[in-house]
């Protein structure tokens, strides 16, 4: 990757490439110029200060310089437009079993082990190369967890599309939703398969807001004994650093400040060489060795290269111990010859560690990286000062104060917020009086029909940790699962649930329910596989914060996953924020991905979605409401207006406690949550996984329109088939409200009310169900 | 000679970079009494520190565990094939004569249809391989429950504990895992595979009869997913019994009526190793 050059820069007189540039005496413009031909992307206060900083050291700054204060201060990695608000709504909640918020968050699982968990988005490189793009974000948030000293156990992949089958204007630079879809997946396989990290859960989710911003999340969780824990810091100036892993390339130059940016149509041009290239054949021994050095107790810290590379890392792990640091530059191990020392710091290339240890520890952490034939390096010394120093070929090519370099700008911009749609312009859509095929359709529409396509792509049983499964049901015949549990320990029963939840319609017309309402989905399907919530993770993905609206959709969206956080006591140890998924058609949809985990006490309790026998009574638990806004009904079948479904925290408290307890005392044999398509749509899939029938009438569930007890979305619901001898019991523990609605039976699924509402074959509302992404992706 | 006891019984589970099942295949023979080492390459061929070294001959059984040794880039399982055979085939040889219980799993399985070592009609390991693994029929990664069917008549060393006939669930994942044979072969090597009693495992579905994709989830010959050697003691299979060795890991527990604190179908793959061994003493 080469630099244009200004006439403000000047090569320095060495045998390799560094220049000084001239930012002392340069006017707003220069300086303006200064960022953009150096791809610094700084605004120009930003420069200012950067040029007051070098005016006090009287001296200019190197190339080297000016490139790590660029990655330093992007958006990515300092929160600029964020944290003000992070602060108030997210890091204040505090919980007693948070023992980490490193690189990713840690948590305690039992008095022994804690699990680690991290979600974080790779939107930009995959809309630019999907495949390597998605691959390199399974890589990237493998580090994450793994450099809290935690072995790696499951990835989570929500990920979001314009339509399979989208015939709009697709704008310059943007490739075609089906394309994406390839991509990403067979990254997210390729790479998940090869390390050997089962992919359990995520999400496809399909909208025209996602056609010129598609979003790749990624999430990863766990385990690690809680005296491996491992600080993201040095422990003093005893320590040296020791790069470990893949050589550095050009790839992945300048990934975060193009992670904080809006993509044009000349981004593929310009910003290929941002994404990184993906290897899980190294990453795969890499995670075997950093563990085992890790174990045996030969490191004081670890800490991942990811976005900003070896500029953001030396600097962070030295400042997190209270040191500084000396770098040696020339000795990083590079890919090809020739590489500038700025292109050395900032590069992203993957499968990266840096380890601080003792000097008396460096033989025997070679030798266990020797065996797995893993690259390992001593690049550089801690030192007592709090600066970064970096010498290459013989000269200092950067030298800078870490508080300076690290403490980034901080913004409190202007948010606005619209009004959100009412009750008073609520439109119902027309649909005929039978609702069979207003349900068909729905069980058929993308974002709610099987995702078996994607599911079988991904290895989910390797580790052979999976007690419940992403698919649920007769073998050849399954439905939806709600959460995955996984049982990470050979000798004890005690599991984690682990479910995303994110709903960017409701967010899109009221970003405050939508927030909430991720943590409520979350919450619900961790409680409906017999989970208790536990902590949260979040991945925030919004538009240009620079635009009032698009910053208070992210603001109102985070004060909802806080209040909910808060007041069901869950904590938010770790997260990530993306800005500027914003291509020139408009923002993307804003999309609050929340990855919940819950603490399962013993995972032979747990509990699937499909029926299991004939004769049992089916209840719905929890407030139906006329909260048609958003819901997958109104988008279908195009209703308007409507009040967004939102979340009474007290009843989604008692909820989810009720529904602990009943599965505790084995009373329920299956539950799913009620979300997109509402209550028709789950009892269908019950169904569909049990290949059972039922028959429903929904006179208990009060005085509502047919179509809204169908398809409401109110969230903190719930659907259970209770075990028929044992009724009593379930009506004296269940303290949330539960109506009766039906009985398991037959091979017809038959909803009434005051007339038959949907009367059809559990066969048809499989095949509906089951077929539309295999004939729209082939 | 004493009798050994099952902890006696070393099991080399080994493993090179992006050999990714080593854990759950250690766990498998862990959970039946033996004592599971996970071992890499080099320390077997003696490239690393002499405290890390290894010797094959000084394990009872070794097992090929699963995922994508060195990538499988070049094709499943032939890279890691390569490195054993220029520097371990001695051993291996030595290994397989004295009928030491030899599985391969998934990955594994492709490694020793590549090393020759199965279906090795002839010898303990022959010149070239005389089968391959190839891309599955509908040309996708597959991972999804399987049902098998025990084929063998008694000579596989790691069925013997299985009634002939009895149907168990072992998960599939694999994108390449379609025997074959060469097209001049095909009859005569289905021929000595039936004759030798070397099919162990076929793909069935639900009903117990030979069934179609997704239920033979690779298009494999014959509906075969396992094969052992002329003597029974080298086998290998593409699902994978080491991720079901409890009933908690089935996919369908919460429905089957079948005690979750129980054992699961992949057990008696390791449990009949471990009879194997110590009834050889």
């Amino acid at each position: 990757m080469r630099m244009s050059l200004t006439a403000l820069m000047h090569k320095l007189p060495f045998g390799f490439e560094l220049f000084e540039i001239d930012i002392l005496a340069a006017n707003d413009s220069q300086l303006k110029e200064i960022s953009s031909t150096m791809g610094l992307n700084l605004s120009l206060e930003e420069m200012k200060v950067v040029q007051r900083y070098f005016a006090s050291k009287m001296r200019h700054p190197t190339d080297v310089e000016l490139q790590s204060i660029g990655q330093a201060w992007s958006e990515h990695c300092c929160y600029k437009s964020s944290k003000v608000f992070l602060r108030e709504h997210i890091f204040n909640i505090s919980h007693p079993d948070v023992l980490a918020k490193g690189d990713a968050g840690v948590m305690a699982f039992d008095s022994e082990y804690a699990y680690a968990l991290r979600v974080e988005s790779h939107n930009h490189p995959s809309a630019i190369e999907p495949y390597g793009g998605a691959a390199t974000g399974i890589g990237g948030i493998v580090r994450d967890v793994l450099c809290m000293g935690a072995q790696p156990i499951a990835l989570v992949d929500p990920l979001f599309f314009g339509p399979i089958d989208y015939q709009g204007e697709i704008p310059p630079g943007v490739k075609s939703p089906k394309y994406l879809i390839g991509g990403v997946v067979a990254g997210i396989r390729d790479y998940g398969n090869r390390i050997g990290i089962p992919t359990i859960a995520g999400g496809l989710f399909f909208d025209e807001g996602y056609v010129g911003n598609i979003l790749v999340n990624v999430g990863c969780i766990g385990m690690v004994k809680k005296s491996d824990l491992v600080k993201n810091a040095v422990k003093g100036t005893g320590d040296v650093m020791i790069l470990v892993g893949g050589r550095t390339g050009r790839d992945g130059i300048h990934g975060v400040t193009f992670a904080s940016a809006v993509l044009s149509s000349a981004s593929e041009e310009e910003s290929r060489g941002a994404v990184q290239l993906g290897d899980p054949i190294m990453k795969e021994p890499l995670i075997h060795a950093c563990l085992e050095v890790n174990s045996k107790g030969l490191i004081h810290g670890m800490k991942d290269l990811g976005g900003g590379g070896l500029s953001c890392v030396v600097g962070e792990m030295a400042l997190s111990g209270g040191c500084g640091a000396e770098v040696e530059l020339d000795r990083v191990p590079t890919k090809e010859p020739g590489l500038a020392p700025w292109e050395i710091w900032v590069s992203e290339s993957q499968e990266r560690m840096m380890l601080a240890a003792p000097q008396s520890n460096v033989a025997r952490i070679m030798e266990i990286f020797d065996l797995w034939d893993v690259p390992a390096t001593v690049i550089g010394k801690v030192i007592k000062d709090t600066v970064v120093k970096l010498n290459f070929g013989g000269q200092r090519v950067f030298e800078m104060d870490l508080e300076f370099l690290t403490k980034g700008p901080e913004y409190c911009r202007p948010s606005s917020v619209s009004p959100p749609p009412s009750l008073k312009e609520e439109m119902f859509p027309q649909v005929p009086r039978d609702l069979t095929d207003a349900l068909l359709k729905l069980l058929a529409d993308p974002n709610i029909a099987s995702k078996e396509w994607v599911v079988r792509y991904y290895d989910h049983e390797v580790r052979g940790n999976l007690v419940i499964k992403p698919m649920q049901g007769k073998l050849g015949l399954r439905g939806p699962g709600d959460a995955t549990v996984l049982k990470p320990l050979q000798d004890s029963w005690r599991g984690l649930a682990i479910a995303i939840g994110v709903n960017p319609w409701f967010t899109a017309l009221d970003p405050y329910k939508g927030g909430m309402t991720s943590v409520d989905e979350a919450c619900r399907n961790i409680a409906a596989v017999g989970g208790m919530p536990h902590s949260l993770t979040d991945c925030l993905n919004f538009g240009n914060p620079e635009k009032p609206e698009r910053l208070g959709e992210f603001r109102s969206a985070v004060k909802g996953i806080g209040d909910v956080a808060s007041a069901l006591s869950l904590a938010i140890p770790s997260g990530n924020v993306s800005f500027y998924n914003e291509a020139s058609i408009g923002a993307c949809l804003p999309t609050a991905t929340v990855l919940g985990v819950g603490l399962v006490p013993d995972v032979r309790k747990c509990v699937t979605t499909d029926l299991k026998e004939e004769g049992n009574p089916i209840y719905v638990i929890g407030e139906t409401r006329q909260e048609m806004a958003g819901t997958a009904f109104f988008r279908i079948f195009g209703g308007k207006g409507g009040v967004v479904p939102g979340v009474v925290t007290s009843q989604l408290a008692q909820g989810i406690s009720s529904l602990n307890e009943c599965m505790e005392r084995s009373l329920l044999r299956s539950c799913h949550d009620l979300s997109d398509g509402g209550a028709a749509v789950a009892l269908a899939e019950m169904c569909i996984g049990g290949d059972i029938g039922v028959n429903a009438n929904l006179e208990a569930m009060g005085k509502l329109a047919p179509a809204v007890k169908m398809f409401s979305e109110s969230n903190s619901r719930w659907l259970v088939e209770v075990d028929r001898n044992r009724e009593q019991e379930f009506l004296q523990r269940m303290k949330a409200p539960a109506a009766r609605i039906g009985t398991v039976g037959g091979k017809m699924m038959v909803i009434e009310d005051s007339d038959v509402l949907v009367d059809v074959e559990v066969s048809a509302l499989r095949k509906a169900w089951s077929e539309p992404l295999w004939k729209l992706l082939g | 000679m004493r009798q050994l006891k099952p902890n006696e019984i070393k099991v080399c589970v080994l493993r090179i970079e992006g050999t990714n099942c080593e854990e759950e295949t250690a766990a498998a023979f862990a959970s039946v009494g033996a004592s599971p080492e996970k071992v890499h390459l080099k320390q077997l061929i003696h490239q690393c520190p002499k405290e890390m070294r290894r010797d094959l001959a000084d394990y009872q059984m070794l097992a090929l565990p699963g995922g994508f040794a060195a990538g499988d880039y070049v094709r499943a399982g032939a890279i890691l094939a390569a490195r054993m055979k220029s520097a371990l085939s001695n051993e291996l040889k030595a290994f397989v004569e004295k009928e030491k219980p030899i599985i391969g799993i998934c990955n594994g399985f492709q490694v020793l249809v590549e090393l020759g070592m199965l279906p090795g009609f002839d010898e303990a390991i022959s010149r070239e391989p005389q089968a391959a693994l190839y891309t599955n029929d509908s040309a996708r990664f597959e991972c999804i429950p399987t049902l098998l069917k025990n084929e063998n008549n008694g000579k596989c060393a790691f069925t013997r504990n299985l009634g002939k006939g009895k149907v168990v669930m072992f998960p599939s994942a694999h994108g390449e895992g379609k025997l074959m044979f060469s097209s001049e072969h095909e009859r005569d090597y289905l021929n000595r595979l039936e004759k030798n009693d070397q099919v162990v495992f076929r793909f069935v579905g639900p009903d117990g009869s030979y069934a179609g994709y997704p239920w033979l989830p690779n298009g494999a010959i014959s509906s075969i997913a396992g094969i052992c050697n002329p003597a029974g003691n080298v086998m290998g299979l593409m699902p994978h019994p080491e991720r079901v060795v409890n009933r908690i890991t089935h996919p369908d527990w919460t429905r089957s009526g079948l005690d979750p604190s129980g054992e699961g179908d992949g057990r008696v793959i390791f449990q009949s190793a471990v009879d194997h061994v110590l009834r050889k003493g």
